[in-house]
């Protein structure tokens, strides 16, 4: 190939990375300046392929050399979200993955040819590849925020004192701790109203006394030992109002709360009925194992607070 | 084993506006900027130089025509009023680096 068709498809390729607009001027400018160097090169011979060949590797890759024309562009996702950002998006790839395959093999066989295979197979062209919906959903949100950020011409919202404060993360808002022990209160009442609606309201429609009806073993064994842990969590929580913050004591005594907490409610869950009725029984136990959950959820969140401290290297 | 060249490429990097600018107070097009940049001892690959002049100009530093003077038609490049500014305030800034920088190093290697 000729050195001058050389830059010219040279040029084309680099020109067709860039904005229409461009491209013409661009590729005018390009073609006669790489055309020089070539002469430049080449001295006071005629250039040749190898010289010409030699000059475009040294340009760089068409696509890296339309970037450097343009401008900046703006971060999708910056480098310091990259990881969470994959964490997030392939751990609900996983967990969509481990629900729908679990329903998928725990499903009733629909007949002769439903094997594990064929299973498997329709699995992954319904909920196997459709689960990418969440990567995609992610990036797209990004892609949107991206472009409103850059079109406010700032990357984020200052940086301000008042900002910097939240660092501080052992601080608690009083006001809203003192609502978080307001809410706790009130949801003890309703429960200590529900253990005595027979009591406090017999005029109620029988069928909702009864749904209330509270196992006696129950009520007697399992039951008292929440008295105690409300009463430790209240001390606790007290505590952290007046003090304004979290200390590590009042941390650690939030961690072993917790573990007392989900301990007591596994076993409320597990060591036979609450409520007589099994409808109502089974509702509180749902209940009962989601609040489990979050115990589980604020233990870790805890525990990791705990930990942040930055340890001393090894000298 | 440290990558001196990738360093060297680094801080070459960062006054490579000011190289440029300083060499455009007069018009010049950009084959003729690379040799005279690279005769005065600052080579410039042509794959980082003429990206960076259109840079440059979208970004109101610089100025560009078409010229066609004893040869085929150029695009010519000049300080704009805002690139003339910005070259002032980098070169007291560089002056002032390499103030800093000498008394660091002459410091380091005493």
């Amino acid at each position: 190939m000729k050195p001058e068709a050389l830059i010219e498809s040279y040029v084309a390729e680099v020109v067709r990375y860039l904005p229409r607009r461009l491209r013409d001027d661009v590729g005018f400018e390009l073609r006669s300046l790489l055309t020089e160097e070539l002469r430049g090169r080449a001295g006071d011979g005629e250039p040749d392929t190898a010289t010409t060949l030699a000059l475009l590797a040294d340009f760089g890759r068409p696509a890296e050399v339309a970037d450097r024309y343009r401008p900046a562009g703006f971060t999708i996702i910056r480098p310091a979200d990259a990881p969470r950002f994959a964490w997030i998006a392939l751990g609900g790839v996983a967990i969509q993955w481990v629900i729908t395959l679990i329903a998928t093999y725990t499903a009733p066989a629909t007949g002769a040819g439903d094997d594990w295979l064929s299973r498997l197979g329709t699995w992954w062209l319904s909920a196997g590849l459709g689960a990418f919906w969440w990567p995609g959903l992610l990036v797209s949100l990004s892609i949107v925020a991206a472009v409103i950020t850059a079109r406010r011409g700032t990357d984020a919202s200052e940086w301000t004192p008042r900002a910097a404060a939240g660092l501080d993360r052992d601080r608690i808002s009083r006001p809203l701790y003192v609502l978080a022990i307001a809410g706790a209160l009130v949801g003890i009442a309703a429960l200590v109203a529900a253990i005595n609606l027979a009591t406090w309201w017999p005029w109620l429609p029988q069928p909702v006394l009864d749904a209330f009806v509270i196992d006696e073993t129950f009520l007697t064994t399992r039951a008292p030992w929440a008295l105690v842990l409300w009463a430790a969590a209240f001390a606790s929580m007290i505590a952290v109002l007046i003090a304004g913050r979290w200390t590590r004591t009042t941390r650690l005594l939030s961690i072993v709360g917790n573990v007392l907490w989900i301990v007591l409610l596994v076993w409320w869950v597990a060591a036979g009925p609450i409520f007589v009725q099994p409808a109502a029984d089974s509702v509180t136990k749902g209940c009962l194992i989601l609040i489990a959950a979050i115990c589980v959820l604020d233990l870790v969140i805890t525990a990791r607070h705990l930990r942040r401290g930055i340890p001393e290297p090894a000298v | 084993m440290v990558a001196i060249a990738k360093h060297e490429q680094d801080l070459r990097k960062g006054v490579l506006v000011l190289a440029v600018l300083s060499q455009l107070r007069e018009e010049q097009y950009g084959y003729s900027l690379r040799q005279a940049l690279a005769e005065r001892g600052m080579p410039i690959e042509e794959g980082t130089l003429y990206p960076l002049l259109r840079r440059l100009e979208s970004q109101g530093l610089l100025v560009s025509r078409w010229k066609a003077e004893n040869g085929p038609p150029r695009r010519y490049y000049a300080l704009s009023a805002s690139g003339a500014e910005l070259c002032r305030e980098l070169s007291a800034s560089w002056a002032s680096l390499t103030t800093v920088m000498s008394d660091l190093l002459e410091g380091g290697e005493r």
